[in-house]
């Protein structure tokens, strides 16, 4: 159905693909695999016209194409559904199916009530949970992406590309997810499918196409080749495939969370104790309250009753402010949004948390920052020309390291990482995990909130499991062994049955 | 060597001067005298002081529409001053710190209240101008002492004392931004603003900070313009606020915040300087001198985008 042959693209002065080769039939799911910068994206914007190649071909059922926006794509067949969701946030589910497809009519009139019922035959006949009334801006991740799908339905296409669709939702979700993408593929759809998620590959794929440096490395049916073996592709060196960190015994408690509660984010009575060098996990499903807990904790949020001690001293943290000069540090799942100023270069933003320090009456010490910095960025061992460079020109990983470096240099104590790894490959993950474990070993409290649990099993210390708004639980090593995915789902998952008494 | 295309592009701003500057000298004989020049540098000096304190303003990702009113009424208060015999200094002094309250105020309104900068400075823009002349009745000011004419027509070692001014000036703006916590704040603020309230910024603080130095820059330009016209009108300064704003985006500051420079800015300012006075010197006609400015500044900014989204 689809066929790229040595597809060619180049950005200014830096090549992003070399040999791209991919080819997908009707009716299966093709995996792309690769780490961040591995050419995955800009292969699949080619496929979706969003930008045009330099050179190669691209057979779409047998006919060479050449596709110069994502209209003409869409006008084959071809639709894809991003990764950050790109639709109207302020109009309906069923206005965003139909945008840009609208029927024309005299003075660009619009039928509403048309426009609805159609929607909503489209929701029907998939089984998806979605009012066509409802307003987009306030759909979960999940939701969006229904939307995303059900304009791709609309639009008649016969090939559908997700971009890691599941990095941003829960496990009932991902299933969820899942079950569409199978249906989609029992329909006779072609689906392309990238993701970063080691362990829903085999749960979803048929094919794969691995991509390194630009270039496809690897091609097959999934069946017949084991993890590590796909691992070794995707980073071109022998990796462990899971991370292991030597566990040490805390010291004492740092951070006191007592009995917390707070009214908008309706987090209800949660107390919890930050040890050093300790790595303390975090579970549970989207929006049970982990990352509103980190928010609380650093004065984002407003709380309501209990107390945050720091030492054993009531802290007062009112601002982001006041937690940052208390040591304590958040890094956001959202770096993009809340965590880096993209505009500006590495130097700006590993100094952001902590610009007295190479600051005199208010003068900046350039020639020391620029040093301190790049001696910063060599022990993390960031990618990146000079610490000039834009950060929003930095990969996923490397991005996150420039996060973390602002925390470092602001010498925090108390670390809230909230999911860490999203959106980073394999080998940024591994660096991440690494980073952590110094930051333990020289005495920071850290929590860790992620949605992956064999990160959180190969990472943390002890796993707290959080669901709707309380701790649910405490899962401590036993004899150096993790609780099992069983044990922290049962106390993730909300459920209406006795013995889930909140903590 | 090689000539680097993204260099080349960087530095446009500053070839079209050039090019305007060398162009203008042959088409016009009264181009490169001393006189005119002098008076180049005279007329714009208003506007690129106003320019330079709008430019953290902008990187902030912020604006300030009302600043043309914060002229008028600086200017005014400025001249009743003098008029009520204080001595030049004093009344220039008093002109400032008057417009340093009216960008004060701007910014406790936008951090306190939450409203977007267009929205309050907007509302300022109608309020500081009825203050003026309400203030003066509608009647501008005459009665100035004659020594007041040095600070917008006098020279100092043969150059144009409004000149000296602006430098001093555009140097300090230049250090605030470049070498000062402050400047590094207006950054990250414009760039991005939840993360710098994350990173423990005082933001609130620092965006007031540079309101008020925005309007204190602008308090001065009122002053130069009062001693200009030797009156304090309460009607100055009316649309001044689109020159200074266009002279930061022609040099290359972005309207979505952390981007911008002060010598951009001057070149903006000394682009739509020249553009004006050789309309002036080649007899083109009021009417079209507009459309030649504004069509240099939707020119300026698109190929401003267009390099951005190439370096991307």
């Amino acid at each position: 159905m689809l066929e790229l042959r040595n597809v060619q693209k180049r950005f200014g002065g830096v090549t992003a693909l070399r040999d791209g080769n991919l080819s997908v039939s009707a009716g299966e799911v093709h995996l792309l695999l690769g780490e961040n910068g591995a050419g995955k994206s800009t292969l699949m914007k080619i496929v979706a016209g969003i930008v045009s190649r330099d050179s190669g071909s691209m057979l779409w059922n047998g006919a060479e194409v050449f596709l110069n926006s994502p209209s003409e794509a869409a006008a084959i067949g071809i639709a894809m559904v991003n990764q950050e969701s790109l639709l109207a946030p302020h109009l309906t589910v069923a206005e965003n199916i139909f945008l840009g497809r609208e029927k024309k009519r005299p003075l660009g009139w619009v039928n509403r009530r048309e426009v609805i019922e159609e929607a909503r035959a489209i929701i029907k006949q998939y089984g998806f949970p979605l009012a066509p009334e409802a307003l987009v801006g306030h759909l979960s991740p999940a939701g969006r992406q229904l939307v995303e799908i059900c304009r791709a339905i609309r639009h008649g296409s016969s090939l559908l590309i997700f971009d890691e669709p599941t990095s941003s939702l829960s496990d009932t979700e991902t299933q969820q997810v899942f079950r569409i993408v199978r249906d989609l593929k029992s329909r006779g759809m072609a689906i392309i499918y990238i993701t970063h998620r080691m362990d829903e590959l085999r749960q979803i794929g048929d094919r794969f196409t691995i991509l390194r440096d630009g270039a496809m490395v690897h091609t097959g049916v999934l069946a017949d080749i084991p993890t590590d073996q796909l691992i070794r592709h995707m980073v071109g060196r022998e990796v462990d495939h899971i991370y292991e960190r030597e566990h040490l015994t805390p010291g004492e408690t740092v951070l006191e969370v007592r009995d917390l509660s707070t009214a908008e984010t309706q987090l209800r009575n949660i107390s919890l104790k930050l040890r050093k060098g300790e790595i303390t996990g975090m579970a549970g499903l989207i929006g049970a309250g982990r990352t509103e807990l980190c928010r609380a904790i650093f004065g984002v949020d407003a709380i309501t009753t209990g107390e945050v001690l720091l030492g054993g001293k009531p802290a007062h943290i009112r601002s982001p402010r006041d937690a940052v000069r208390a040591g304590i540090a958040l890094v956001t799942e959202d770096r993009q949004v809340s965590g880096l100023a993209l505009g500006l270069p590495i130097a700006a933003n590993m100094t952001l948390a902590n610009v007295e320090r190479i600051s005199r009456f208010g003068f900046l010490d350039l020639v020391s920052q620029n040093k301190l910095c790049t001696d910063l960025g060599k022990t993390m061992s960031l990618k990146a020309a000079s610490v000039a460079q834009g950060a929003g020109t930095l990969s996923g990983g490397n991005q996150q390291k420039v996060v973390i470096a602002k925390w470092l240099f602001r010498q925090a104590q108390v670390f809230l990482f909230d999911e860490p790894t999203r959106g980073i490959d394999i080998g940024a993950k591994t660096e991440v995990f690494e980073l952590m474990s110094e930051l333990a070993r020289q005495g920071a409290a850290i929590l860790m909130v992620s949605s992956e649990l064999t990160e959180l099993q190969h990472v943390a210390d002890r796993i707290l499991v959080m669901r709707q708004g309380r701790i649910s639980g405490e899962l401590p090593r036993i004899n150096g062994a993790s609780p099992s995915q069983e044990q922290i789902m049962k106390l993730a998952v909300p459920e209406s049955t006795a013995g889930n008494k909140a903590a | 060597m090689k000539i680097d295309s993204r260099l080349l592009q960087k530095l446009l701003p500053f070839l079209s001067l050039i090019a305007l500057f060398i162009g203008l000298s042959i088409a016009s004989p009264y181009f490169l005298t001393a006189n005119n020049l002098a008076s180049v540098a005279r007329q714009t000096a208003v506007f690129n002081t106003m320019a330079l304190g709008m430019t953290i303003v902008i990187i902030t990702g912020g604006i300030d529409l009302s600043v043309g009113s914060i002229l008028g009424l600086a200017g005014l208060i400025g001249a009743m001053a003098l008029e009520a015999g204080y001595p030049v200094a004093v009344g220039v002094l008093v002109g400032i710190i008057v417009g340093t309250g009216c960008g004060f105020l701007n910014g406790l309104l936008i951090t306190r209240l939450r409203i977007p900068p267009f929205v309050v400075t907007l509302g300022a823009l109608g309020i500081y101008r009825g203050a003026a002349l309400i203030l003066s009745n509608g009647l501008p000011v005459h009665r100035i002492p004659p020594a007041f004419a040095f600070v917008g027509e006098g020279s100092l070692l043969g150059i144009p004392f409004v000149l000296w001014l602006l430098v001093i000036c555009a140097v300090i703006v230049h250090l605030v931004l470049e070498h000062t916590r402050l400047g590094r704040y207006a950054f990250a603020i414009g760039s991005n603003k939840i993360a710098s309230v994350y990173a423990g910024i005082p933001v609130d603080f620092h965006t007031t900070a540079v309101y008020a130095i925005g309007g204190a820059l602008t308090g001065l330009a009122g002053m130069i313009e009062a001693s200009r016209l030797m009156t304090g009108q309460p009607t100055a300064g009316q649309g001044y606020e689109l020159q200074a704003i266009a002279a930061v985006v022609i040099g290359g500051g972005s309207l979505n915040g952390g981007e911008g420079s002060v010598v951009g800015t001057l070149i903006g300012a000394f682009i739509m300087g020249l553009l004006s006075n050789g309309a002036d010197l080649l007899n083109i006609s009021n009417y079209w001198q507009q459309v030649i400015i504004g069509s240099v500044i939707i020119l300026a900014v698109t190929l401003d985008e267009v390099r951005k989204r190439r370096a991307r």
